[in-house]
């Protein structure tokens, strides 16, 4: 389906630590469609962190099936993965995650020249950031921002090209309400604006508020799937 | 190759505990300091040994009888001298030619004798830097029976201008030969034999006292380009006038210099091996620590989609920064030590508390306890590319150490 960006089937993850294993998914089914504002949400230990590394070619399912953009991850070598996750995904990881020494402007040109984007990087990673009215931020370095100012500076990055799914992993668990709220806004308005999709793992009931979807985990499986109108959306909430 | 933003986040990695990078920075310099410092004062150090072996005693090339070498036998001596000494001089490549007769004497001054060594030189043929003579004008005048002594020899016999000096010895028919000069002047000479022994005479008046007419024992050949020995070595054995006659290089004539000098450059580069070793270890030890600190980073670089060769690049260009920036400080350390020291000269005797110098006798070699380091463009090119390549090795465990790295387990560290 032209729609679905992922489907996961049937997908189960073991982590092995020593004698133990950890079955972190079992069995779980899950489709992310084209325009999701997807919260997913569940306990400590649930697998929300762990599906969404499988989601983001940061990991590979032990069984099962996770395709993205319609291609099996599990097929694809350790460099396409990478190549994968470089082209055509955003990540936005819960904090600290901008490389220190780089100011803000250079932190998202950098994302664009592992893209292989030309000398125009400069001029696009700029017009990112004045696109999320971050352009008075380019030259400052991260110990020079707030937490809720990296965290927009890491979008930022994270959209840079333009991915059609972005992958965000507890964003807020970090923010206080305001700017957690702030953050909330600027990546509805890259899926409204900027067609993406945003797929959130969470514990901040905010997060959960702003999602157009929310799928509940517990013990590795998906127990609920419900689309839901976010706060300040119209009614008419999009149902896949 | 490494792209602007890769040279950037190198260099101001290094930035990020700084105190750590100027340790690193510190031993890689004080490594390049003493690495030319040493190569300063070893290739002093060759330079000195190579002038005292080519210098007035041994000069570039001799000619002799053979076996005179081994016997120093009176009779053993080079036929019609100054007709062979003018030949040797039409060689393109010869700067002097010096005949030169060696006896060993009786002397005395009054009843008591002792021994000397008859030295027979041509003056005007000695009187240039390398000749035995030097380049300082005597006041005693040499000929007609008029002779110098060794300043330690006269030291030694309390001899002094104006006194007679007889002289008994045995002409190379084997009959006794003696007569009676006069000191005019004390000779300090570069050459021990001299110094400690040298009755220094005119070849002419040498010739009469041992019946050797025409005669020398050996000569003695300063060249004016040394890397041209070998051939004109050849040219000159080839002579018919020496046709018999032993024409050896100074490497032949003194081979324990010639051993002096390889050993000093094993001795180089055994310090290089050892200060890159240690400078090796400071660069390994400064990366993998920043390599540890930031796998968290690395994990967040991999997650986004950056490759482990561009992380190991980062990497390697912060570890080449890092190297050539301590060797560009210890270069210019060591450029400094070696302009103090170059015309000055150091002096080992003033490092021991002593303020005159001494004259230390290798081998029948006068050699002052003066160095003047020297310091060559090849050392520094050296040592410059010995850090990239300790660079570039230091990298190895640290790149290595990425290239494991699984991107979420590196960010959970």
């Amino acid at each position: 389906m032209e729609n679905t960006l992922v489907e996961a089937t049937d997908v189960k993850k073991d982590f092995y630590t020593g004698k133990i294993t950890v079955n972190a998914l079992r069995g779980l089914d899950l489709n992310v469609h084209k325009g999701d504002f997807l919260s997913i949400v569940g306990p400590s230990g649930s697998g929300k962190t762990t599906l969404l590394n499988l989601i983001g070619a940061l990991d590979v399912a032990t069984s099962g099936e996770v395709k993205v953009f319609g291609k099996d991850l599990s097929s694809l070598s350790r460099r396409k993965r990478a190549d994968l996750r470089l082209k055509s995904l955003g990540f936005v990881f819960q904090a600290y995650n901008l490389v220190p020494v780089l100011t803000a402007l250079e932190n998202v040109e950098f994302v664009l020249e592992l893209q292989g984007v030309g000398k125009e990087r400069r001029e696009r990673a700029q017009a990112v950031l004045e696109d999320l009215s971050l352009g008075e931020l380019g030259d400052r370095r991260p110990n020079e921002l707030s937490g809720g100012q990296q965290q927009r500076v890491a979008v930022a990055r994270a959209v840079a090209s333009r991915p059609r799914l972005v992958l965000a992993d507890e964003p807020t668990a970090n923010l206080d309400s305001e700017n957690a709220k702030t953050l909330l806004e600027m990546m509805r308005y890259l899926r409204d604006e900027h067609d993406m999709t945003f797929v959130f793992s969470t514990h901040d009931p905010l997060v959960v508020s702003y999602a157009s979807r929310v799928v509940t985990l517990r013990d590795g499986r998906v127990v609920s799937d419900e689309q839901k109108n976010s706060i300040a959306e119209d009614d008419e909430a999009t149902v896949h | 190759m490494a792209t602007s933003s890769t040279l950037r986040i190198a260099w101001r990695n290094l930035g990020r505990n700084r105190r750590r990078t100027f340790l690193a920075l510190g031993a890689i310099a004080v490594g390049q300091l003493a690495f030319l410092a040493t190569a300063a004062l070893l290739h002093g150090y060759a330079e000195k040994y190579f002038d005292s072996a080519t210098g007035p005693l041994v000069g570039h090339i001799q000619v002799h009888a053979p076996e005179w070498r081994d016997d120093r036998s009176i009779d053993l001596t080079i036929q019609d001298i100054h007709h062979t000494a003018d030949e040797i001089r039409k060689d393109p490549n010869v700067a002097h030619v010096s005949p030169r007769i060696f006896a060993p004497v009786l002397a005395a001054l009054t009843e008591d004798g002792f021994m000397g060594m008859v030295v027979g030189i041509n003056p005007a043929l000695e009187s240039h830097k390398s000749g035995l003579l030097g380049d300082e004008t005597l006041s005693g005048k040499i000929g007609d029976r008029c002779i110098l002594v060794g300043r330690v020899f006269a030291q030694k016999y309390d001899m002094e201008p104006g006194m007679q000096l007889a002289v008994i010895g045995q002409d190379v028919d084997g009959s006794i030969a003696n007569d009676l000069f006069t000191i005019t002047d004390i000779l300090s000479s570069p050459v021990a034999v001299v110094n400690n022994l040298g009755i220094v005479m005119s070849l002419h008046d040498a010739q009469e006292l041992l019946l050797m007419s025409d005669q020398a024992h050996e000569i003695v050949i300063h060249v004016d380009d040394g890397d041209l020995l070998d051939e004109t070595v050849l040219r000159l054995s080839s002579s018919p006038l020496l046709a018999g006659m032993e024409v050896l290089p100074w490497q032949k004539i003194v081979p324990h210099i010639v051993s002096m000098i390889k050993f000093m450059d094993i001795y180089l580069f055994i310090i290089l091996f050892i200060v890159f070793l240690a400078a090796a270890a400071g660069i390994a030890n400064t990366m993998l620590m920043s390599t540890f600190e930031r796998t968290h980073e690395f994990g967040m670089l991999l997650s986004l989609g950056c490759g482990p060769g561009r992380l190991s690049r980062m990497i390697a260009v912060e570890a080449v920064i890092l190297g050539l920036l301590g060797v560009a400080i210890g270069t210019v350390l060591g450029l400094g030590f070696f302009l103090l020291t170059s015309e000055t000269g150091i002096n080992y005797a003033a490092l021991g508390g002593d303020k005159s110098t001494y004259e230390m006798a290798y081998k029948g070699l006068q050699i002052s306890s003066f160095v003047f380091p020297k310091l060559y463009v090849r050392d520094v090119v050296f040592a410059v590319c010995a850090v990239l390549l300790t660079s570039f090795i230091s990298v190895i465990w640290p790149t290595l150490h990425i290239a494991r790295l699984a991107p979420m387990e590196a960010m959970r560290s």
